[in-house]
């Protein structure tokens, strides 16, 4: 197991480095420039001023080697965008509205998923099951921006329960949680429902039966463990999916969340902060795997990790 | 006992994406929200656009018309108590040509002040600028040629607290605690990861316009009307901008409320006039004859632009209507242009791809549906295939500046109210890489002719070049549609002369109440 994980581990950081090259290199393949001017163009004196002053007059290959040493040393460099805080400081900000929303959003629509599924899956047929697949449907097919909008129409405009949008208080947090828990909702009806129709029919469930068990103890301690490795496959990845912020849904909250900084980062050719959000995706990403690997090893004991598989 | 009065805070969308420089003289475009309403400009315009002093009292030009000096009020003061001296205006220009990032060519083209050219180029040392203080108070100003409508454009010019500037570094506008201001507001709070910036009264402010609410928030994350809509719905913001679809609901529920404002702003398409088959005037000419304005903007922009019969909107200093008046719709005469180019019926004419940008705000509503408008009108008319190419703004710059393509779909809004800001785009190869010298000629005339009335029609002879040559294509002038909160009052809401309502900038916000 521990030389499993030094080996996974060591994969991360392959990883990570491979995916930094990638990205820096197609970020400055792209035309453009932080100060590629959209209404009038900057003089080539003003331009090479800048340029210096941000060390983008450098060869490529040094602009890397520095980038990198520096992330090593925790100095992930200056947001264009943000010229008076650090890429970190900006990062931290802005990670605590997308985590509490996104975070939320994805663990209170997976456990409704669940149970849904779980109904679904326990009255086939019956109009429960209609209603979870229609739900599941629904909250798959439409786009999370119509979802926010929706639920600001009916429950701030409308009905005036809640505010519109905004972030600080609590109550402004219930509308964009229901937004971001639409996809992991749908997602989980349909694994679980699927996932514990096909546990249900196995043999062993019958000679459980045939045994006495009761059926509460058939379907919590040996259904749902049984049928709980595809919902473990998509959860994590799927948090950290969510947990970034989504765009739409931030922009339509007015979250001040990560969300929007994946795409201005881009549109802006803020180098250092669309380098540290790939390479910190990059790292969520791979751990949420190595996570969900050992989880595997847990919930099902006859899948053995590394060595020990052989 | 008295009762506290309840402090008047009024909400709008702020319009900036970034949160880089809260100073306007360090970066024009990519400003934080709130830094042309945190310092005082020279000069400004109120809403019917007649020039006012600001913080310059008066001013007067030499006779060689060279040199301008203007009086800065004595009692105007940073709001930590340190006096605003002319040096501060000085040094923000200089500021500006040598670390700020976007607006030089304001200053250059636009300006003319003396050696700004050599000095952003490194050339000359900064202090050859054509500025002197004279004194604390006294501001003196060079130009390369005399420019008549310098105190227009010293209105964008704001002062920068050297002192703080000595002390934190370019660093000083990044920072609430370092930002001071020498206008009607101060900066209360500014939250970056959504641009937002709370502005509060100044309590020391002495100059003109003083605000009558306390407070105003500019929160970006309401720019778009997607957002802004339902947040005005729900009472959240006392203001915000419509888009295309939202206009016909809002004017049944808040017929009152919905304010039309002018954009000083142009639509227009424009070519490289060396590639084919755009070197061709009579095919540049078969375009502009080949679009009817009128169906454009009353039909598939149901009323958010206006048509361009010109590259000056009506109602911008300048504008004539014998240029406007040559821009009409005739099918006949396009058809006839084309053919004589070669291409009778559109027949052996290359497949062409318009590229635009794209944009958030007015634009955002207009460019696209624009587009596919003319490649209807073209195919239909002219029987030629125009593709359409949407990209991020810095791409279609980019593109343009490098001469990648032969035909763009070009957006401008004014940045001072003088022709010669329009103009200027077109001269000595501005904004599109081109050298016309018959329009250089009379716009570099007009720029500096004494009276009012001679420049008038040497802009109208350069643009009457424009047209003959077929440099670009007028197409549209947006306007915005806002709807606003009941409980707004002021001056900033009633129309002005012309039936618009005020843009909202440092005008509206200091002649503006809330109930």
């Amino acid at each position: 197991m521990i030389v499993y994980l030094i080996k996974r581990l060591l994969s991360v950081a392959v990883t990570f480095f491979i995916v930094s090259l990638v990205i820096f290199l197609m970020m400055h393949a792209v035309p453009g420039g932080p100060f590629t001017e959209k209404d009038m163009p900057l003089s080539e004196a003003v331009k090479a001023q800048l340029n210096a002053r941000l060390g983008l007059d450098q060869p490529l290959w040094v602009q890397y080697t520095n980038y990198m040493v520096g992330v090593l040393q925790g100095n992930w460099g200056v947001p264009y965008q943000s010229p008076g805080e650090t890429v970190i400081s900006l990062l931290q900000q802005a990670w605590i509205p997308s985590l509490i929303l996104g975070g939320s959003g994805v663990i209170i629509g997976a456990a409704l998923g669940i149970l849904i599924g779980m109904a679904a899956a326990l009255r086939r047929n019956s109009w429960i099951d209609y209603l979870a697949s229609t739900l599941s449907v629904l909250g798959l097919t439409i786009p999370v921006f119509v979802i926010s909008m929706l639920l600001i129409l009916i429950f701030a405009v409308w009905l005036n329960w809640l505010p519109a949008s905004g972030w600080g208080k609590p109550e402004r947090w219930i509308l964009p949680i229901a937004a971001y828990a639409a996809i992991p909702l749908a997602t989980y009806a349909r694994y679980t429902r699927s996932a514990m129709l096909d546990t249900l029919n196995r043999p062993f469930v019958t000679a459980l039966r045939a045994k006495g068990l009761s059926e509460r103890r058939i379907i919590f301690q040996h259904v749902l463990r049984n049928s709980a490795i595809p919902m473990v496959t998509v959860f994590l990845p799927m948090f950290m999916g969510t947990a970034t912020g989504s765009i739409f849904v931030e922009a339509m909250f007015r979250i001040p969340g990560l969300g929007s900084y994946f795409v201005s980062s881009i549109e802006n050719r803020d180098y250092p902060l669309e380098m540290a959000l790939v390479l910190m995706f990059t790292i969520g990403i791979c751990f949420a795997y190595l996570i969900s690997d050992i989880a595997y090893a847990w919930l099902n004991p006859r899948i053995r990790l590394g060595d020990d598989a052989k | 006992m008295a009762v506290p009065a309840l402090a008047q805070t009024v909400t709008v969308p702020g319009q900036s994406t970034t949160a880089t420089y809260m100073d306007y003289m360090k970066t024009v475009y990519a400003r934080a929200a709130g830094s042309d309403m945190i310092q005082i400009g020279l000069t400004a315009f109120d809403k019917d656009f007649n020039l006012t002093p600001i913080a310059a009292e008066s001013w007067s030009q030499s006779a060689d018309g060279l040199t301008w000096t203007f009086k800065i009020r004595p009692e105007l003061n940073w709001s930590d108590g340190e006096p605003l001296t002319a040096e501060d205006f000085v040094f923000a220009l200089q500021h500006a040509a040598t670390t700020g990032y976007d607006f030089a060519w304001y200053w250059s083209f636009a300006g003319g002040i003396k050696n700004w050219d050599d000095v952003t180029a490194g050339k000359a040392d900064v202090s050859t600028l054509g500025l002197k203080a004279v004194d604390d108070k006294t501001l003196e100003v060079t130009t390369t040629a005399p420019k008549p409508y310098l105190p227009s454009v010293v209105s964008l010019w704001y002062p920068v607290p050297k002192h703080q500037f000595d002390k934190f570094g370019e660093e000083w506008s990044t920072n609430v605690e370092t930002i001071v201001s020498s206008g009607p507001w101060v900066v209360k709070e500014w939250v970056k990861s959504n641009n937002t910036v709370t502005l509060a009264k100044n309590p020391d402010y002495k100059g003109p316009w003083t605000p009558e609410i306390d407070e105003v928030v500019l929160d970006s994350s309401l720019g778009l009307p997607e957002v802004g809509v339902p947040a005005f719905l729900a009472g959240d913001v006392d203001m915000t901008s419509l888009n295309t679809g939202q206009v016909a609901m809002m004017r049944q529920r808040y017929a009152d409320q919905i304010h039309t404002n002018p954009v000083f702003s142009t639509n227009y398409i424009s070519f490289d006039l060396d590639k084919a088959p755009f070197d061709n005037v009579d095919v540049r000419k078969a375009l502009y004859y080949a679009i009817n304005r009128d169906e454009l903007t009353s039909t598939v922009l149901k009323d958010i632009a206006i048509p361009a019969h010109s590259i000056l909107p009506p109602g911008f200093p300048g504008y004539s209507e014998n240029v406007a008046k040559q821009a009409v719709f005739n099918p006949e005469k396009a058809k006839e242009l084309l053919a004589k180019a070669g291409y009778p019926d559109g027949k052996g004419f290359p497949d062409i791809e318009i590229w635009f940008r794209e944009e958030g705000g007015y634009n955002g509503a207009i460019l696209p549906p624009m587009a596919q408008y003319l490649q209807s009108q073209f195919k239909q008319i002219l029987g030629i295939t125009m593709n359409i190419k949407v990209m991020p703004g810095k791409d279609w710059m980019e593109g343009m500046l490098a001469r990648k393509n032969n035909i763009y779909l070009a957006p401008y809004e004014y940045d001072y109210l003088d022709p010669s800001n329009f103009y200027g785009l077109f001269y000595n190869g501005g904004r599109h890489s081109y050298h016309i010298a018959a329009y250089d000629d009379l716009v570099k005339q007009a720029d500096s002719a004494p009276t009012w009335d001679e420049r008038v029609k040497l802009y109208e002879q350069a643009e009457q070049v424009m047209i003959d040559q077929g440099l670009i294509v007028p197409l549209t002038h947006p306007i915005t549609m806002n709807v606003v909160s009941e409980k707004l009052g002021g001056d900033a809401m009633t129309p002005n002369k012309q039936g618009f309502y005020p843009n909202w900038s440092g005008y509206v916000y200091t002649h503006l109440t809330k109930n």
